[in-house]
């Protein structure tokens, strides 16, 4: 019924036709299978969760240069205005933003004895006070928040409790729970740090490394001429907000600079547009490429249905009737595309393996090569269809003509 | 003769559009996707020195211990810069690093602004050819003895002075006066090669200040600050003591045997510091890297970009074969007319010239129109995706490669139909008619 052996022939007979549907096909294949699966690879990173009220939360920056003030009761009062400012919901000093492409990172040493310390994984170590949590808005899921005298003020190394991710904790202690564990922000036995509470997540800065969930959160109000500041406000309010921190801030001391007012949201579109941007142009590269091949393809059918015509019309003379003709076209397309995809497919498997030995791209799904031969067979039976129906209309009547 | 096929060719064209459109489109899409990336590959691979990129040299020194980093950083520690600025080797020099400032003028209601301010040598400017508009470096004493003095560039001179000659005129940097000695030109090269740690592809500066004043008034570091030991830095002068690698450092030198004898001159002082107990690693070392290399081994063309060229290369590559089994049944198809034309005597060369003319004004077409599919594709990327303009613009070389690669593209897929059809005995298709 499918005639296979005389589609086979005539396949044969014109080779040179057959044979560049065959190579545009395995190239579309191969291509069309490692992009989309870049595409997907990407649309994951990007879809990740930071843990945070990421809508709500912004970050600014705010740089004192007079010399003659003292800057922790400076700092101290400038976050109590803010907090008091009609809108926000909570506000605390911090040494990094999440998803702002910048920050501090760190390793710490955890054990029991010297003999037995190790290094931990490398994690983003913000620092702030007990408002911390409620301002980057993430979920305490185990242990406490700071207390209000447990925090101290000044300089990164004075940290003595901590509050730790989920990711984090599962890292360093397994499935034992982190509360009450130590470790030491020196050597074994330096600067012990103890964890009191687990987050159940909060993300770093940095979103293409290994350890992006891998956070703590240290006890300390940081005194630098550079302050960052985190705030959460309602949805919507930052326009308005910003003007009002600014005014306040500046009534206080003239002498400093307040600016990059940034939702993290924003931070996240900034530090995922390059992953986007490949996103992007490889869609548009994939589009294009079987919008090319479907016409090509089409171009084929036709030119094959006119040199045909003959031949057609006399099948349908001795009794072929219309969706024999059409299935004779569907046929000898499927062929070439199921070899082609076959061959096509092992091609991707080749082009991945060579891009992650080269590039840091992680191993080729199979799933990608499949669902593109499936997709392009689908390709093909509308790329032939529409054209091969006006050749099952073509009257037997033309086989007698001489032209 | 060439004017008689651009006549037929385009006479071919118009009895089949549908085809004819199909060809054009298929090149152009390829041509449109190939340009697209390969502009933007193009503008981030380009080397900014130019010739002077064999002159400039970036110094790395491998100054940690034997268990920490696996590779050179791409910074020195304060210490090492200080050290290596001694050095009577190279033709010029310049240790450097990025801070902040607030920038106020003499006018009291001038609201303050923060600018990033590279902190670095005299040589500087010589080193990376910065061109002025008025005055000129600090002289070369002040990278010992520090004063106050300060290099501004045209647009702050615009946003502060309305761009007159502002030489002699104070500008306050956190309260303290500065004397402006110099305003420079509009410079800015893409990548910014001379310090790629915290991104290549941005605006330089708009302040030079001197790096003798570093210690003296504590500037900070904007830029990447990386540790291999575990130290605790609580001041200014333990930072500047530290292991911490952060200053950028740079030598111009004038030919191998220059550059050769720097080496060695770090070699020794590589030995030196061992005795001092540091550089306490078997591959303890300095390595001199060029501009191109520089620019290499920082991995300034990101590999996305890479991976996009090479997959928008097997894009062209479809195309192309697309249009091959287009061109084989265009030209098949008019095999009768062929036959004809050959009964009457067109030679075989003939039929194939005439048939590469119709072939290559097909890849003009779609060249052009790929160049203006380029253009749309790199205009909306860069307003979607909020891209730096220098690596948006089309650049000019592309309006000569994009349609030279059309044609080269065209007449390649164009020789074997145009062979298939001019090889075909014209005796075969005299008899069907």
């Amino acid at each position: 019924m499918l005639q296979i052996k005389p589609i086979l022939s005539t396949l044969m007979r014109n080779k040179s036709g057959p044979i560049l549907l065959l190579i545009q096909i395995i190239l579309s294949v191969a291509i069309v299978a490692n992009a989309s699966f870049i595409i997907s690879e990407r649309l994951t990173l990007m879809d990740r969760e930071s843990g945070t009220a990421e809508e709500q939360v912004f970050d600014f920056r705010l740089y004192s240069f007079d010399k003659n003030i003292d800057l922790e009761s400076q700092i101290q009062r400038d976050i109590r205005a803010i907090r008091d400012l009609p809108g926000v919901i909570d506000a605390s000093t911090t040494s990094m933003v999440p998803l702002s492409g910048g920050g501090w990172s760190s390793g710490y040493t955890v054990g029991s004895s010297e003999e037995t310390a190790k290094d931990t994984e490398n994690t983003a170590v913000y620092y702030g006070d007990e408002h911390m949590i409620n301002t980057l808005g993430v979920e305490l899921i185990e242990g406490r928040n700071f207390y209000e005298e447990e925090v101290l003020t000044g300089s990164p190394d004075l940290a003595t409790h901590g509050i730790v991710s989920k990711a984090f904790a599962k890292a360093t202690w397994g499935d034992d729970t982190a509360i009450g564990k130590t470790m030491y922000a020196g050597d074994f036995g330096n600067m012990p740090i103890k964890v009191v509470g687990v987050v159940d997540k909060l993300q770093g800065a940095w979103v293409n490394s290994d350890s992006l969930d891998n956070s703590v959160i240290l006890n300390i109000k940081l005194v630098n001429v550079f302050t960052k500041v985190l705030v959460r406000a309602e949805v919507g309010t930052l326009a308005q907000l910003k003007q009002e921190i600014t005014t306040t801030l500046l009534k206080d001391n003239r002498n400093r600079v307040v600016e990059r007012f940034t939702l993290i949201s924003e931070h996240r579109k900034r530090v995922y547009r390059n992953h986007e941007l490949m996103a992007t142009v490889l869609s548009m590269m994939v589009i294009l490429l079987l919008l090319i091949t479907s016409l090509g393809l089409a171009g084929m059918v036709m030119f094959n249905i006119e040199r045909r015509t003959k031949q057609i019309g006399t099948r349908r003379a001795l009794g072929a009737k219309k969706r024999d003709i059409i299935s004779f076209f569907l046929v000898e397309n499927y062929i070439i595309c199921v070899v082609g995809g076959v061959i096509g497919g092992l091609v991707a498997v080749q082009l991945g393996q060579q891009l992650m030995s080269v590039y840091s791209l992680p191993k080729l799904e199979l799933i990608y090569p499949i669902a593109t031969v499936a997709g392009l067979i689908v390709l093909t039976t509308i790329a032939v269809i529409l054209p091969a129906r006006k050749a099952a209309n073509i009257s037997p009547a033309i086989a007698t003509r001489s032209v | 003769m060439f004017f008689y096929y651009l006549d037929l060719a385009w006479r071919s064209i118009k009895k089949t559009p549908f085809l004819s459109l199909l060809m054009v489109l298929a090149i152009s899409i390829g041509i449109g996707i190939t340009i697209t990336t390969l502009n933007v590959y193009q503008l981030m691979s380009e080397n900014p020195a130019g010739d002077r990129s064999d002159n400039l040299i970036a110094v790395q020194l491998w100054s940690q211990d034997k268990d920490a980093w696996k590779e050179f950083n791409a910074q020195l520690t304060y210490q090492d810069a200080y050290n290596l600025r001694k050095s009577d080797v190279p033709t010029r020099q310049t240790a450097m690093f990025v801070t902040g400032l607030a920038v106020q003028t003499e006018d009291p209601d001038f609201v303050p602004l923060l600018e990033s301010v590279r902190v670095t040598d005299s040589d500087f400017f010589n080193m990376f050819s910065v061109p002025f508009i008025y005055g000129k470096a600090w002289d070369k004493s002040v990278d010992t003895e520090a004063v106050y003095q300060v290099v501004i560039n045209e647009a702050l001179n615009q946003q502060l002075f309305a761009g007159e000659d502002s030489i002699g005129k104070t500008l306050y940097l956190d309260s303290k006066p500065y004397q402006i000695v110099g305003v420079t030109k509009t410079w800015s090269p893409s990548p910014l090669y001379y310090d790629i740690t915290t991104g290549a592809f941005k605006d330089s500066a708009q302040i030079f200040v001197p790096f003798s004043l570093a210690p003296i008034e504590e500037f900070q570091s904007w830029g990447n600050n990386q540790s291999w030991k575990r130290q605790s830095i609580n001041s200014y002068s333990e930072r500047l003591s530290s292991e911490m690698h952060w200053i950028q450092y740079w030598v111009e030198v004038q030919d191998d045997t220059q550059r050769d004898e720097y080496a060695q001159w770090l070699k020794r002082y590589v030995e030196q510091q061992q005795l001092l107990g540091r550089f306490d690693s078997p591959e303890a070392a300095a390595k001199l890297s060029n501009v191109e290399q520089w620019l290499e081994i920082n991995e300034v063309v990101p590999e996305d970009n890479k991976i996009l060229v090479g997959l928008s290369g097997l894009f062209l590559l479809v195309c192309l074969v697309n249009m091959l089994g287009l061109l084989l049944a265009k030209f098949l198809k008019r095999a009768p007319e062929v036959g004809v034309r050959r009964a009457i005597g067109a030679s075989r060369a003939q039929i194939f010239f005439q048939h590469m003319v119709e072939v290559g004004l097909i890849g003009f077409g779609g060249g052009l129109l790929g160049l203006l599919w380029a253009w749309g594709s790199l205009s909306m990327l860069s307003a979607h995706f909020d891209l730096e303009d220098a690596l948006t613009q089309l650049d000019l070389t592309m309006w000569v490669l994009a349609p030279t690669i059309a044609i080269a593209a065209a007449l390649i897929a164009g020789v074997y139909p145009a062979w298939r059809i001019c090889s075909t005995n014209p005796s075969v298709h005299l008899k069907s008619q």
